[in-house]
């Protein structure tokens, strides 16, 4: 693609100036995305061997240097800091140390054996004559070794990172010794925690939160894809699972010859997912920003009465909200019962779609349903919004002999456009994991004759993040394949998410809006 | 300082650690622990001894027995010999529920459930019903029906006992629908156009819409290998299922037909309405006395009549795996007691639950009941519902879709190939070796049942019948995968037959000549051999 | 002159009249639609002459059968435990949401930047399968089935703080002077956020307990999981969400919309008093973060 300076991009018309925008938008797509993973290849070779490497040389440079209680420290943590008076420090040291070895011989070293096949004797059945019943003699927990295998591993880390920190604290008390300064005392630390370090206090416990409920679940997500951790393996009850490799990506992704039933169903519930969060996001957002307007308008009263009408969709919750619409629309439900009973129709509707003769009207209904559900909040946001635009820029732009349109296509939209830009992102990505509305108003139906069971019985209106759960919940409960398709939709949302933030414009520094 | 954060952070972890991982590696059930092996007086159940104690159990049970299971249970505590006292929580967990739930974690379910004959392979593989000991299986099979034995059995074994039957019948409005026309669909018609009343029929599900094929006479049986592997032995696509097509269009051609279930619709103007037992009391609290109830009525094609045979599947309760063999011994004694002859009657009494104890579905009261009489007579005329792929019922609901849009034979030619062709992709859908050929356009889904190698032990084998066209290749992959490992240059025996330098790098098995071949492949080594006829 | 001008005022008054009109017939469109299943759902709970779904709006006998059958049922326990949780979690999310993003707004510390990619990241997981996740640890630590209230609580709160976004943004928006100034009066950091900042951030504070307070009344897959089965740990959702399954909808249809009327209602009535923060919250944090 031809360059061009600024002053021929001036020179250009208008029609080829938006061509030449686009163009360069889409050319600038693999640049990005190259960008990205020299970014991450830097971060991984830089930054992370390269502190490793540091890290490590600072460990035997310490001990080469230390005396006698530093190089104790190696063995016993704390005991540096304690034999020099620091000792706050030091005792939480030297429980951190006595605790992580309690826990690694009674427990911890169990699940870090277990960890590489994932237990070793299954569950088996024994049969007691006597009182003519079947038992079951259960064996190792796969489940377990894995959870409690991960939770050791980030013990451990946190042990390593703990001893690191222990040496590197002896070597500042051992060197502020020699320099014959004053060491911080238990107090000052204590006090330290509500003033220059006051954010560690405030961001212990939902880091910890996070770490533990967030972090570590996702960890053991992408673990399970790896394993074959599914109905028949459910690694206690019936039989064990185990590590299988790459293998179920390769039974999703095999894209060629088209015969594979995952690949086949991913392509088209993917294709639907993204024009769902399309419409959904788009169509909630000029309609709430047209409503947010139309209310706006100076003569127009009640405006509170009808804000607050539109807004009771928020108000109450969706699962009664939703699954009741869902109720009514049903062949039997109450607008079906309406239309009948007026003669409008001689035969009920099937909204829902119970074939899959008629996909499209659910696949419509469900975008409609969620008009509704998201116009009052896109509403609000535009109401806030428009209010900001200065009214001096419609006022003179009416002199210029604006109309209405072109106030609209020249002012009002460019402004929306820039303030909700990340808005819009995080809209699109989280309407592609909008769960509650179609799990409460379709649950995925109506289901795809030619989607197996097994892969969790797909349907037409199933986003990935329902189809997921199906698959959990179905016949087979792969949960490895669920797994595989939750790696997939970060990808695929990670990668969104990556070409909109390199190429919009307004939301790379956020300093810029304090 | 960041220390500080780090070690609150670790301990808080530790906590988190001992307190979840505590016992953890001890997990493994202990066995047993009751006297499981003390004295034994020899016969179960005769004298008292081993069993007594009392148990803290769960229950499931879907709403409406709530009740009756708690006081039934009670009755339990008091009369049994064995001084077994229960000591139950019973909660409100459906059918369909109980099993989705105990899949995901059969420790945390209930000892005691209930559940249908559709999710019972289901539970059979979680390892979630405690089969049943001899002496359990000999009692179940003298009070019940074979068919119901047969729906608990799998592999030789069972592993539930039967409850109530899950299938449904026809409910009429006895002032609209005269008694001669009952027997008859095309009187039934008749009967609501001239009333100007409807008939509800849901034919827009695959449950209900079978009974048309059942009747013409095709047979849709599913079964499952050792290894989970479907299978099914299913006729739709037949002259029969062409009568059945018939047939169901001329049901949806009426203007007074709605596809639709429930005793609801009674409310909305429908004359008949095929429902199960589940809908007896809000049929009842609408017709009143004008309720009538009989078997589905045969429909006539052709001049010739058939009789509609719905799918009739079973509920049971079943005992969750246990560990410990008293607790399980004492539980199948509860179980026996709940399907027990007197309690499918108090059952019946209370909540009109139709009985499937030979002897208790002989007892007058029950056959004086017209929904429950209705009932049985539909269980001698009807499919026995065994396992079902899930991927089914869907597939086979669509026919009635074509058969409402068209009167076309051919139409109904093509749904019900469209129909076959699905049941292959359903039954297909598992791990094996295929060959898929480039003939066909290399879609190894569509076709794999023609392509699938079988055998015993290592060697796997085929047939092929390889078509003159332009591109007579094709290789051995695992259905799913695109290897290029087992191709013309693993092939050792029968290399003259094949052009090995045709197969390119896909390394495909390029053949000489079309013809029909016998291609083997012993996955031990890998090696492949080819035999022309 | 002035008779054209006159005149263009007029057409402009005449247009705007019309404009106007249609804009009031699209609204009053607009409201009937988004009140209509409310209407329903109301006058359906009052119907007493049967119990599933019918084709028509207005109950030909009315009565309160309805709610008297919620008052026998499980539903009060259920009711309780959602409340309870919705309060706990409204004071304890909110606690943790502030910490969180005032940190992140005020201090600016080394691992500042990385920390909220990373977390930006971790939020581009979908949930759904770590629920079955955590299921298993809440099992494991014994919360879950009957003691689902205090497992439900703790999950809630404890992944809450990546919920920081909409309050940061709101934190972006007070002058840093503010801080600076009472830093050099000699006040420490968390004086400042106590003394200061808390009192200034009050429309965040309450739009933070109202979405924390609404959260649980809605949540049915992950409290399905955690009740397992058991009544006294069930949240409404999940209680009510069994009864629209085909198994109980002819029984508890109406009973679905008393049960949906004494939810909505005080969740309804509080969101409307504190509209106006919520607004604050959405314009202001929502569109920055």
């Amino acid at each position: 693609m031809k360059k061009y300076s600024d002053l021929e991009f001036l020179r250009l018309s208008k029609s080829e100036k938006f061509f030449y925008k686009l163009a360069s938008f889409f050319t600038s797509i693999p640049r990005a995305v190259a960008r990205f993973f020299v970014g991450i290849w830097n971060f991984i070779v830089k930054k992370i061997f390269g502190t490793i490497a540091s890290e490590i040389a600072d460990v035997f440079l310490t001990f080469k240097n230390g005396d006698w209680k530093t190089r104790g420290s190696y063995l016993v943590m704390g005991l540096g800091l304690i034999a020099r008076g620091q000792v706050l420090r030091g005792l939480l040291f030297l429980l951190f140390e006595i605790v992580f070895i309690f826990y690694m011989i009674t427990t911890g070293g169990y699940w870090m054996s277990m960890l590489g096949t994932l237990g070793r004797v299954g569950p088996h059945e024994e049969y007691n004559e006597i009182l003519d019943a079947y038992t079951t003699v259960y064996g190792d927990n796969s489940f377990k070794i894995l959870l409690y295998g991960v939770l050791t591993i980030f013990f451990i880390v946190a042990f390593i990172y703990t001893w690191r920190l222990n040496i590197k604290q002896s070597k500042i008390a051992q060197e502020y010794e020699e320099h014959g300064r004053k060491l911080k005392s238990g107090r000052d630390d204590l006090r330290a925690l509500v003033d220059e370090q006051f954010y560690k206090t405030l961001l212990a416990l939902p880091l910890l939160g996070i770490l533990i409920f967030t972090v570590m679940p996702i960890v053991f997500m992408i673990l399970v894809a790896f394993t074959n951790y599914d109905g028949t393996h459910d690694g206690f009850n019936n039989a064990l699972f185990t590590w299988v490799g790459w293998k179920n990506f390769g039974t999703m992704l095999s894209w060629e010859g088209g015969g594979n039933v995952y690949s086949a169903a991913f392509g088209e519930v993917l294709t639907w997912t993204l024009i769902w969060a399309f419409f959904a996001t788009f169509t909630n957002y000029f309609l709430g920003m047209f409503v947010a307007m139309m209310i706006n308008k100076k003569g127009i009263r009640f405006k509170k009465g009808w804000r607050t009408i539109l807004v009771l969709t928020i108000a109450i919750p969706q699962f009664i909200s939703l699954l009741y619409v869902s109720k009514m629309f049903a062949k039997n439900g109450i607008i079906n019962g309406l239309l009948l009973n007026w003669g409008w129709i001689d035969q009920a509707i099937d909204f829902w779609g119970s074939t899959a003769h008629n996909a499209l009207l659910p696949r419509i209904m469900v975008i409609v349903v969620n008009i509704w559900i998201g116009i009052p909040y896109l509403m609000l946001i535009a109401t806030g919004i428009l209010m900001n635009i200065p009214a001096d820029l419609y006022e003179s732009s009416r002199i210029d002999g604006a109309n209405a349109w072109q106030q609209y296509t020249k002012i009002t939209l460019p402004y929306m456009l820039f303030i909700t830009g990340p808005y819009l992102l995080t809209s699109f990505t989280g309407n592609m994991n909008n769960f509650n509305v179609i799990y409460l108003l379709t649950g995925g139906a109506p289901v795809n004759p030619a989607a197996s069971s097994a892969a969790g019985s797909v349907g037409y209106t199933d986003l990935l993040i329902t189809w997921l759960f199906k698959i959990t919940t179905g016949a087979g409960a792969q949960y490895y394949m669920a797994s595989v398709i939750g790696i997939l939709v970060f990808v695929v949302i990670a990668v969104i998410s990556l070409i909109v933030y390199n190429v919009l414009p307004s939301i790379k520094n956020e300093e810029d809006f304090q | 300082m960041k220390k500080i954060l780090a070690i609150i952070l670790a301990l808080t972890m530790i906590a988190a650690l001992c307190a979840c991982g505590g016992g953890a590696p001890a997990a493994s059930g202990s066995a047993g622990s009751g006297g499981s092996a003390s004295s034994g007086s020899g016969q179960a159940g005769s004298s008292g001894g081993e069993l007594a104690g009392t148990y803290d159990i769960t229950v499931w049970c879907p709403d409406n027995e709530v009740e009756l299971r708690k006081a039934m249970i009670e009755e339990f505590n008091k009369t049994n010999t064995d001084g077994i006292v229960f000591n139950a929580t019973v909660e409100n967990v459906g059918e369909g529920e109980a099993a989705t739930q105990l899949i995901t974690d059969v420790e945390a379910g209930a000892d005691l459930y209930n559940f249908a004959s559709d999710q019972f392979a289901r539970l059979v593989q979680a390892n979630a019903l405690a089969k049943l000991g001899s002496k359990a299986a000999e009692i179940v099979k003298e009070g019940n029906s074979p068919a119901a034995v047969d729906a608990v059995t799998i592999g030789g074994e069972m592993y539930a006992y039967p409850l109530t039957d899950n299938g449904f019948f026809m409910y009429y409005d006895k002032s609209v629908i005269p008694e001669d026309a009952v027997g008859s669909m095309d009187k039934i018609i008749e009967a609501c156009e001239a009333a100007q009343k409807y008939l509800a029929f849901d034919v827009g599900s695959g449950w209900y819409l079978s009974a048309y094929f059942f009747g013409a006479g095709c047979v849709s049986q599913w079964s499952t290998d050792a290894e989970g592997h479907w299978n099914v032995n299913d006729d739709f696509n037949s002259d029969k299922g062409l009568i059945a097509m018939k047939g169901l269009n001329k049901l949806q051609a009426s203007p007074f037909f709605l596809s639709k279930s429930g005793a609801a619709e009674f409310d909305a103007g429908a004359a008949v309405v095929m429902s199960g037992l589940w809908d007896a009391g809000a049929a009842k609290d609408i017709l009143g006395d004008n309720l009538g109830a009989a078997p589905l009525p045969s429909f006539t094609v052709d001049g010739k009549d058939y009789q509609l045979k719905p799918f009739m599947g079973y509920k049971f309760i079943g005992v969750k795996t246990q560990t410990d063999a008293v607790k399980a011994a004492a539980l199948h004694r509860l179980a026996q007691y709940l399907t027990s002859e007197e309690a499918q009657l108090q059952r019946f009494e209370a909540v009109t639950w139709a009985p499937v104890n030979v002897n208790a579905a002989a007892a007058d009261a029950v056959k004086a009941n017209p929904v429950i009489a209705a009932d049985m007579l539909q269980q001698q005329c009807c499919t026995a519902q065994g396992q079902v792929n899930d991927g089914w019922w869907n597939l086979a609901a669509a026919l009635s879709a074509t058969a409402k849009e068209s009167g076309d034979e051919a139409a109904y030619k093509a749904a019900l190939q469209t129909y076959a062709d699905g049941l292959e992709k359903l039954k297909n859908l598992r791990e094996g070796l295929i060959f898929v050929g480039a003939w066909n356009g290399w879609n190894n889904a569509d076709e794999a049942d023609t392509y699938i190698l079988t055998g015993d032990g290592d060697v796997k084998s085929l047939t092929i019948e390889v078509p003159e066209s332009d591109y007579m290749g094709g290789r051995i992959v695992n259905i799913g995968s695109w290897e290029t490992g087992m191709g013309a240059a693993q092939v050792k025996t029968g290399a003259d037959l094949i052009d090995v330098a045709a197969g390119g790098d896909d390394n495909n098995i390029v053949f000489v000549n079309p013809g029909t071949y016998t291609v083997s492949i012993d996955t031990a080594s890998g090696e492949i051999s080819i035999t022309a006829g | 002159m002035n008779e054209t001008l006159e005149k263009r005022h007029m057409g402009l008054r005449a247009s705007r009249a019309i404009s106007n009109t249609i804009i009031y017939v699209i609204l009053i469109v607009m409201s009937v639609i988004w009140l209509f299943p409310f209407v329903c759902i109301v006058l359906q709970s009052f119907r007493v002459e049967s119990t599933w779904q019918v084709g028509y709006v207005i109950p030909q006998k009315w009565g309160w059968d309805n709610y008297v059958a919620l008052w026998n049922s499980d539903f009060k326990r259920w009711y309780l435990n959602t409340f309870v949780i919705a309060l706990v979690v409204a004071a304890l999310q909110t606690v943790i949401v502030l910490c969180m993003s005032y940190t992140l707004s005020r201090f600016r510390f080394k691992m500042r930047a990385g920390l909220m990619r990373f977390m930006l990241i971790l939020g581009m997981f979908p949930g759904m399968l770590t629920m079955i996740i955590l299921y298993r640890v809440l099992k494991d630590l014994g919360l879950t089935q009957a003691n689902a209230v205090p497992g439900l609580i703790l999950v809630y709160v404890a992944s809450s703080g990546m919920g920081y976004y909409v309050s940061k943004g709101f934190f972006d928006t007070l002058p840093k002077s503010l801080d600076e100034a009472a830093r050099v009066d000699g006040a420490t950091r968390a004086q400042v956020l106590t003394k200061i900042i808390l009192p200034l951030a009050k429309p965040i504070v309450i739009y933070t307990i109202l979405t924390a307070f609404m959260g649980p009344w809605g949540d049915f897959v992950f409290a399905r999981y955690v009740s397992f089965g058991t009544s006294a740990g069930m949240n409404v959702a999940v209680g009510m969400w069994n009864w629209l399954t085909p198994d109980m909808i002819n029984q508890r249809y109406t009973m679905f919309c008393a049960g949906g009327v004494i939810v909505a209602i005080p969740v309804a009535i509080l969101f409307m008093c504190l509209q106006k923060y919520y607004v604050e919250g959405v314009t202001g944090g929502a569109v920055k973060g």
